[in-house]
């Protein structure tokens, strides 16, 4: 057994950590307040930084995806600025993976090397209003016209979609089939015939990440991922099981932001004469929100090193790394902004950005409810 | 990174986690329920030669890696062996065999480690004191030289295996005036003039083990037991951490894991409103959370031990994080064991209450989960 980081792996998270302290940090503030137009250049501009210091393509420049070096980057990028991260995830993994997993060569060379230069951002619909966790229950739906595919459905709370040159859209093929068969996976570029995107969704937290609404009216598409129809939901699962990784690394790198702004304002702010971090009080909060993000960073690097293996039970260890770093993310949010007290309730200030930030670990992707049913599964079917 | 076992240590956890089903599970629940050591565990844990794992195969022990004590100890828990036997077993090898075999003298090291690697000697150690807990640096057990004699006095408590041990590795200090710095450890054995252990005592878990406290009044310690130099003892002491933090912690996740199997197989069983309680979302929220904690905690403690293996320094901070969460979340998580149950958790005869009343032991014994916040908090306030 060895849990040591590679020396190249070591190098890696030192060059993005050095390159975020000078590029992304300083504008993490402003992306955050920025009104939504502004933001979206603000955060297309971070994109471009990363892909020119080649540090988008992290894990993803092999024949395989390297889940390790996704994760180390993610928390590395997420730790400077989580909306960046957010928005480069669902560029350069989720449409990039999906389409470097299951997509044909042509596919993969007219889009892999541009979304990892950023020189084109994308997109992935496949949630909707009524159907989230239970994509079974989509209601967009495709059917062929000729040679292309003709889609219909609003698509809901799409990452970077005010941003996006491409698409990956889920769409019913074929009802009937329902989730064995049935769906399929549609690249649609910005400029399709018929496709529409929302006005910005005002959010919570990672307010630098742009996200709307995808609406489909008789939209043309002229390709599915991978050429052939019926597989889009396997391939859905497959990127949403392998993102688990990607969101451990954003609740390490918020969490791990957190610990060290309030161990900092522990140490410089004294209360009856001493830094209240002397105070068990505040002490042992730090000492857990260590305690907690050294663990989800444990969790989320073993799911990694299991998923590039392809160990038996890698998907669970996902499910295990997403739920436990979620639930500590919004956790170490919460004692962060407790050891700052009113200094972190004010608009502006890092922490209460962080506490807005975190939440979104717990909810996106397989809310911890839904992790919690698939291990708890997993487990009693053990013993049926 | 590598997460693997290596086929020789997957098959040795299978082997005793087989062997601690079939064998020694069967004999824990009497042995609880009289709150009494049971010999006949003993002897089966050493004819498996579990009682020497770590020590080296020339002086009768098995030669076993760090890694490979914390998969005995957590497949022993996952077979249903008690937290007590366990404790006892963790006791003898780790703080007393290990302790003499790392900083004794190849005269001492011939004399005890064969025995103690057998079983035929049961092994403790004493460092706590009534007034001196996590504070151990202000003991009072003192050792003054006397010719080529030091003289023990002072005394002990809450120590493992003390009423039925033969050799104790004992901390005193001969300077109360340097602290740390003046704690000597020595090596004891039964039957030495002017020490004593006192009655065991009732404990609410692991009561497989036997507790006592331990006495000296003008023992007399010949030179030649003293282990390592003259206020070597709090390094030696502090080198336990090491294995508080693994291999000892190993039992307790374990048992979750055993645990956990429980639960599993009784939610699938129980039938309430006509349909088993595994389909309630309650009792699925327990289960995954038994099933994460295994996970992080299992990553926790395998990385103290490997880096101990692969001859790193100890890392306070990763050390303090493997007692804290497998302590404090472990306890949690054997409480909604229980609670899956329901009454039935409640009554003696189903092992989860017998969980229960042990897991709470691993965020008090080797350091209180209080003591390793105060570890991780001082570190960073430092950085």
């Amino acid at each position: 057994m060895d849990y040591e980081l590679t020396a190249g792996q070591k190098k890696l998270q030192q060059d993005i950590a050095a390159f975020c302290v000078e590029e992304i940090v300083p504008w993490a503030k402003k992306l955050d307040e920025s009104p939504r137009k502004e933001g979206c250049n603000l955060v297309k501009k971070n994109l471009k930084k990363l892909a020119q210091a080649g540090f988008l393509a992290a894990g993803l420049e092999g024949d395989k995806i390297d889940l390790v070096e996704h994760y180390i980057a993610g928390e590395e990028i997420a730790k400077a600025c989580a909306s960046t991260y957010i928005s480069a995830r669902a560029s350069t993994f989720m449409c990039g993976g999906i389409l470097k997993l299951f997509g044909t060569l042509e596919q993969k060379k007219r889009f892999l090397p541009a979304l990892v230069k950023a020189e084109m951002i994308g997109a992935i619909a496949y949630t909707e209003a009524e159907a989230g966790a239970d994509l079974a229950s989509i209601s967009t739906t495709a059917s062929k016209k000729g040679d292309i595919w003709v889609l219909n459905g609003v698509k809901d709370l799409v990452a970077n979609s005010p941003i996006a040159d491409v698409f990956i859209v889920l769409a019913y093929t074929e009802e009937e089939a329902g989730t064995k068969g049935g769906m399929s996976l549609f690249v649609v570029e910005k400029n399709a015939k018929g496709l529409s995107i929302g006005e910005p969704i005002e959010t919570m937290g990672l307010r630098g990440v742009p996200i709307a609404a995808v609406k489909l009216e008789n939209c043309e598409a002229k390709e599915i991922v991978g050429g052939e129809p019926g597989k889009g939901y396997e391939q859905m699962e497959r990127i949403l099981k392998m993102g688990t990784v990607g969101i451990v690394s954003f609740c390490v790198g918020v969490g791990t932001s957190c610990m060290e702004k309030a161990t900092q304002h522990a140490k410089a702010k004294k209360s009856f004469g001493k830094p209240i971090g002397l105070y068990q009080g505040v002490g042992f909060k730090l000492a857990d929100m260590f305690t907690y993000n050294d663990l989800s960073r444990m969790l989320g690097l073993r799911a990694a090193w299991a998923m590039n293996e392809g160990e038996n039970d890698a998907d669970i260890l996902g499910s295990c790394a997403k739920l436990f770093a979620g639930e500590s993310a919004t956790k170490i949010a919460n004692l962060a902004m407790q050891v700052f007290a009113g200094h972190g309730y004010i608009k502006g200030t890092d922490i209460e950005r962080l506490y807005r930030d975190a939440k979104f670990g717990e909810i996106c992707e397989g809310s911890s409810e839904i992790q919690r049913t698939i291990i708890a599964k997993n487990e009693l079917d053990k013993f049926v | 990174m590598d997460f693997t076992l290596t086929d020789e240590q997957k098959m040795f956890r299978d082997t005793v986690y087989r062997y601690g089903k079939e064998e020694i599970a069967p004999l824990c629940e009497e042995s609880d329920l009289k709150g009494e050591f049971s010999f006949e565990i003993w002897k089966k844990l050493a004819d498996m030669g579990l009682l020497g794992l770590p020590l080296p195969e020339e002086l009768g022990g098995s030669g076993a890696d760090v890694v490979t004590c914390c998969l005995a100890g957590e497949a022993l828990g996952h077979a249903g062996v008690d937290g007590g036997s366990l404790l006892a077993w963790g006791a003898h090898t780790y703080l007393c065999a290990s302790n003499i075999f790392s900083f004794g003298t190849e005269e001492q090291k011939k004399e005890y480690i064969p025995r103690l690697a057998s079983g035929e000697w049961i092994g403790c150690m004493g460092l706590t004191e009534p007034g001196s807990g996590s504070d151990a640096a202000s003991m009072r057990t003192t050792a003054v030289k006397k010719g080529d004699k030091y003289i023990l006095n002072g005394s002990k408590t809450f120590i493992t295996n003390a009423p039925v041990a033969d050799v104790i590795v004992v901390f005193a200090t001969v300077d109360r005036a340097k602290k740390h710095k003046g704690i000597t450890a020595f090596i004891v054995k039964k039957g030495t003039p002017g020490f004593s252990t006192g009655q065991p005592f009732h404990k609410m878990g692991c009561k497989c083990s036997t507790t006592s406290e331990v006495f000296f009044e003008d023992c007399e310690v010949p030179e030649e037991n003293l282990l390592g130099g003259e206020g070597d003892g709090w390094m030696i002491a502090l080198s336990g951490v090491e294995w508080d933090r693994s291999t000892l912690i190993s039992p307790f996740v374990g048992a979750s894991i055993y645990g956990l199997d429980l639960c599993a197989k009784y939610a699938n069983d129980r039938y309430q409103f006509n349909r088993p309680i595994r389909e309630f979302q309650g009792v699925q929220r327990r289960i995954a959370d038994m099933k994460v904690f295994i996970e992080a905690a299992r990553l926790a403690v395998y990385r103290v031990a490997t880096s101990k293996d692969n001859g790193q320094m100890l890392n306070p901070l990763q050390a303090a994080v493997s007692k804290v969460y497998a302590g404090d979340v472990g306890f949690e998580m054997s409480s909604e064991a229980v609670q899956i149950f329901g009454g039935y958790g409640f009554m003696h005869e189903y092992p989860v209450e017998r969980n229960f009343r042990d897991a709470k032991l691993a965020s008090i014994g080797g350091g209180t989960s209080d003591i390793m916040r105060m570890i991780v908090s001082r570190i960073m306030l430092m950085q």
